[in-house]
């Protein structure tokens, strides 16, 4: 593949008024392909149309190059042809005499017949053929912006710049107008990079998508890839489960820079109060009905109780919040699924290994695989006639759900699989999607399954549009579900805090685990700050789907259940090994040593009280009764018959360090 | 339960046994041109409860903007009527408030004197105290106090619009009408004041007709979706029925699994059963 445009470590500086300077983009690499779209989205003021100006030469940065074919961009030029917002049209002109001027400055020498059938073709190729002699007022909008683009094609530019040029345009009118765009860049093979502030927009059209974070000192915030087949159509695009996930994923990004910069606009003081270091404390969580601790230490008044008289539970829509809550410091604490603090730790989540250590397993169980009803109407009820549904299906992509790559609904789902010869990534295709949207694929179709929390398996099951092929019970009886999760530097800093904040959530645990107080979750946790959704779908039975009644669905408290364990955090760092999410660490005994705050959890149940609760569990055997052996992770993981490429390295966490205040 | 979304047929009536605030009946509007008469809408059957927030959504040229404009009163219907509690509307009134696009304002005036000046069209008999204090709240509750005495010129879209719907909501109607308030608005400002629009319905229960060309606006925003077919001889399509709970904020609506279906009705409404090309325009 070829690159075009070679964007290498770009910054630019505006000089203010007052003097001083503006640092609008800083640290900005982009290697874009022939052939490729690629849409810059981000905030007003974000510098993307700044971006857009130094790859047309419009402007120049003030550190690093923008190259195109190997040269140096230094002015703007007919190879790099810029559609703008507001058309630019000479409007004395008719729509042939605009796109004749144009080519007679780029190319004066072509001979009068060449000239009119490049003209014909190009208000041809916009669908502009019978307007060619109107002028640009007698035309509409998007019909004036058509002129534009046929303009800047006519004189075959390398690359084909657009600042928001649908922007002016009702949200309508726009659609037409990405169809054409789309059709002609597919036709042509054009290389072109869009501004725009349009989710959908940025989808539909792009190949890949660049998200820009707020400035000052703008930088690239992540890049996504846009899966879908071309050539796409608006409505049927629509169905494909990638297009709501990667529309999620970027309103999550925009929100978040919105969320940060209102956050870092407000003072953020550390209390001190009670003999603890931190009273004020923003939680995280994501609404689940595994969130029940947190919501009855809220409602109980149980964080008060010790010392905690300023905790904020702050609702996260997904687990990348949470992650990037820690990451960014915008969240002290946070209910988490089991895997993220090995993930973190090892530096899963694409950034620096984040050591974050986890003194309580607030929940076991509640997770579940669901299939689609229509593959139990075609006689599926089984993972070996799954097995067999995709031996004989295997044209169709089959697409299953999964939350995050650091759940435990992933790996146990992977697990599962692999476990029954379906490799998970070969034989089916993982994705990540929010749960209100599995719910919507599963119904049209476009996904077969999925493994989630409750309560959104038992709704999937209440509305008739999957069934339970196997339910918690039946994979891993008693497995870790969430965990409580604070980053290392913080739990040094603030070392009474973390005590206080683990009594108070395992007095919460013992409260949620008795099953007379099961109504008052589900109508507690029906309330619009936590669940929001109908109490009648939020369960906490000990039925379950395969009719072992015996085990209740979520376990919050017993012998056991909350003690952090290191053979199951190990078991975890195995299976993100085994599917390539991180290296398996060489020094896994220190990062097992530092994830686990048994100390912290001994000193909380200590101090309520609690002793008995610190029993060791059992030792790890899954459904397919493969022994885990926690001596020996590396044997284990060469030994299982599915795995990808994994390797085995030292990951560098440092000394441990606490928080400078 | 089910999430399957509610369609109501194109006549259907709102919800509740109480007679509507507004009611539609049969009606049509044609324009006269040099090429003959050109009917603009046609067979035009709704009922809007007090209180409601409908919002109307279409192609350019659907004929939106002309349903509303019969209820302000700026267009009278050539078949059929509108009535506003039982009578029939002829003319423009307080008591049915418009917000454009173009915001509308006086330029020369300041946002304070833009409110203040319906305010003394309106009720010139009110004390000028009271003239004051009514201007005051109403610029307050858009958040405008600290601009009040600021050059209509001086100030950004997204604040003109906020005193234009101070301005109409100071009249205290019983029907406010919105013409696409937002369309010329950055995402950011536009989602802010979608936001307080929903604040101040929520206080003030007055009754919302809004037209759109923004699926997500109206999902955010409305109890009922009003989809309208292609023009000529435009009419109601389909009425979606948007029933998530209020108050309502924009992660919650993206946590339901409705959200994803009726987005995609209103999409193949618009798109693929009553797609539209604009070269006609």
């Amino acid at each position: 593949m070829t690159t075009l445009v070679d964007v290498q470590d770009i910054e630019k500086n505006f000089p203010l008024t007052g003097g001083g300077n503006y640092l609008a983009l800083k640290g900005i690499d982009l290697q874009i392909r022939k052939g490729e779209f690629i849409s810059l989205i981000g905030h007003s003021g974000c510098g993307k149309s700044t971006l857009l100006n130094m790859i047309a030469g419009l402007d120049l940065p003030t550190g690093g190059t923008v190259l195109i074919d190997g040269e140096q961009v230094r002015r703007p030029g007919p190879d790099k042809m810029v559609v703008f917002q507001n058309y630019s049209l000479l409007p004395w002109l008719t729509v042939e005499e605009n796109i004749a001027l144009a080519i007679d400055e780029v190319m004066p020498g072509l001979a009068a017949e060449e000239r009119k059938a490049v003209i014909k073709e190009h208000i041809e190729m916009v669908g502009l053929g019978h307007a060619g002699h109107k002028l640009p007022r007698e035309l509409s909008g998007g019909m004036r912006q058509r002129v534009a683009i046929a303009r800047a094609l006519a004189i075959r530019p390398k690359l084909l710049l657009l600042d928001e040029p649908f922007g002016a345009l009702d949200a309508l009118t726009r659609g037409n107008l990405q169809e054409k765009l789309m059709q002609i860049c597919n036709e042509h093979q054009l290389t072109a990079v869009m501004v725009t502030h349009d989710v959908d927009e940025a989808v539909l059209l792009s190949d890949r998508i660049v998200m820009l974070t707020n400035g000052p000192g703008s930088r690239i915030g992540g890049i996504l890839e846009v899966d879908i087949p071309r050539p796409r159509q608006r409505m049927s695009v629509v169905h494909h489960p990638s297009y709501y996930s990667l529309r999620s994923e970027i309103i999550y990004f925009l929100n978040r820079q919105k969320r940060v910069k209102q956050w870092q606009a407000k003072p953020h003081k550390v209390l001190s109060r009670h003999g603890l270091e931190k009273v004020n404390l923003d939680l995280g969580f994501v609404p689940l009905a595994a969130c029940a601790p947190l919501a009855v230490a809220e409602a109980k008044g149980l964080f008060a109780k010790h010392g905690l008289d300023e905790v904020q539970l702050v609702r996260e829509t997904s687990w990348r919040g949470v992650t990037d809550g820690l990451v960014d410091g915008t969240l002290d604490a946070a209910q988490m699924p089991s895997g993220m603090p090995a993930w973190m730790t090892a530096g899963g989540h694409g950034g620096a290994p984040l050591p974050v250590v986890s003194s309580l397993t607030l929940s076991r169980n509640g997770n579940g695989i669901t299939l689609a009803k229509r593959l139990a109407d075609a006689g599926v009820h089984s993972v070996d006639d799954y097995r067999r549904w995709l031996q004989s299906h295997n044209r169709e992509p089959h697409t299953l759900g999964i939350v995050h790559p650091a759940s435990m609904h992933n790996l146990l789902l992977r697990y599962w699989l692999a476990a029954s010869a379906i490799d998970p990534d070969r034989d089916v295709h993982l994705q990540t999607l929010p749960p209100a949207q599995m719910l919507a694929d599963l119904k049209d179709g476009s996904i077969d399954g999925f493994c989630i929390g409750a309560p959104w398996l038992d709704r999937a099951m209440a509305e008739g549009h999957g069934f339970t092929v196997a339910g918690d019970l039946a994979i891993w009886p008693g497995h870790p579900g969430k965990v409580l999760g604070v980053r290392e530097d913080w739990a040094l800093a603030y070392p009474n805090t973390h005590i206080a904040l683990t009594k108070a959530l395992l007095e919460a645990c013992r409260y949620c685990a008795e099953p007379s107080h099961w109504p008052e979750l589900s109508e507690l946790l029906s309330e619009r700050r936590y669940l929001g959704m109908k109490k009648e779908v939020i369960w906490f039975s000990e039925s379950s789907a395969d009719g072992n009644a015996s085990v209740p669905h979520h376990l919050f408290f017993g012998p056991g259940v909350n003690r952090p364990s290191r053979s199951e955090h190990l078991w975890i760092l195995t299976q993100l090994a085994r599917w390539a999410e991180i290296p398996f660490p060489r020094n896994y005994v220190e990062i097992l040593e530092r994830i686990c705050s048994v100390g912290v959890y001994s000193t909380a149940a200590r101090e309520l009280g609690l002793e008995d609760v610190t029993y060791q569990r059992a030792a790890i055997e899954l459904f397919d009764g493969r022994p885990f052996n926690t001596e020996d992770p590396i044997s284990y993981l060469n030994a299982v018959s599915v795995h990808r490429d994994f390797s085995v390295a030292e990951i560098p966490i440092g000394a441990p360090r606490a928080l400078a205040s | 339960m089910s999430f399957i979304p509610t369609l109501s047929p194109p006549d259907s009536t709102a919800p509740g046994s109480r007679p509507p605030l507004l009611r539609f009946t049969e009606l049509g509007k044609v324009y006269p041109t040099p090429r003959g008469p050109y009917p603009v809408l046609e067979n035009v059957n709704l009922e809007v409860q007090q209180g409601e927030f409908v919002c109307v959504i279409g192609h350019s040229g659907c004929g939106k903007s002309t349903l509303l404009n019969m209820v302000s009163g700026f267009a009278t219907p050539t078949s059929g009527q509108v009535l506003l509690n039982g009578q029939p509307i002829l003319k423009p009134g307080p008591d049915r408030m418009v917000v454009f696009q173009g915001y509308a304002l006086l330029p020369w005036l300041t946002a304070y004197e833009n409110v203040h000046l319906a305010i003394d069209s309106v009720k010139p008999t009110l004390p000028e105290r009271e003239k004051r204090e009514i201007a005051l709240e109403h610029l307050a509750m858009v958040g405008l106090t600290a601009a009040a005495d600021k050059k209509i010129t001086q100030i950004s879209g997204g604040m003109k619009q906020r005193v234009a719907i101070a301005r109409a909501l100071a009249i205290r109607p019983e029907v406010l009408i919105l013409d696409e308030p937002f369309g010329a608005l950055d995402a950011i400002t536009k989602e802010e004041l979608q936001e307080e629009l929903l604040g101040i319905w929520n206080t003030q229960k007055c009754t919302v007709l809004m037209i759109t060309h923004d699926i997500d606006e109206a999902l955010f925003l409305a109890d009922r979706l009003v989809m309208m077919t292609n023009g000529p001889a435009a009419g109601i399509g389909e009425v979606l029925c948007i029933d998530f709970p209020r108050p309502r904020s924009r992660e919650d609506i993206m946590e339901d699994p409705r959200y994803y279906e009726l987005r995609n009705q209103a999409l193949d409404f618009l798109y693929h059963r009553f797609a539209h090309d604009e070269d006609e325009a």
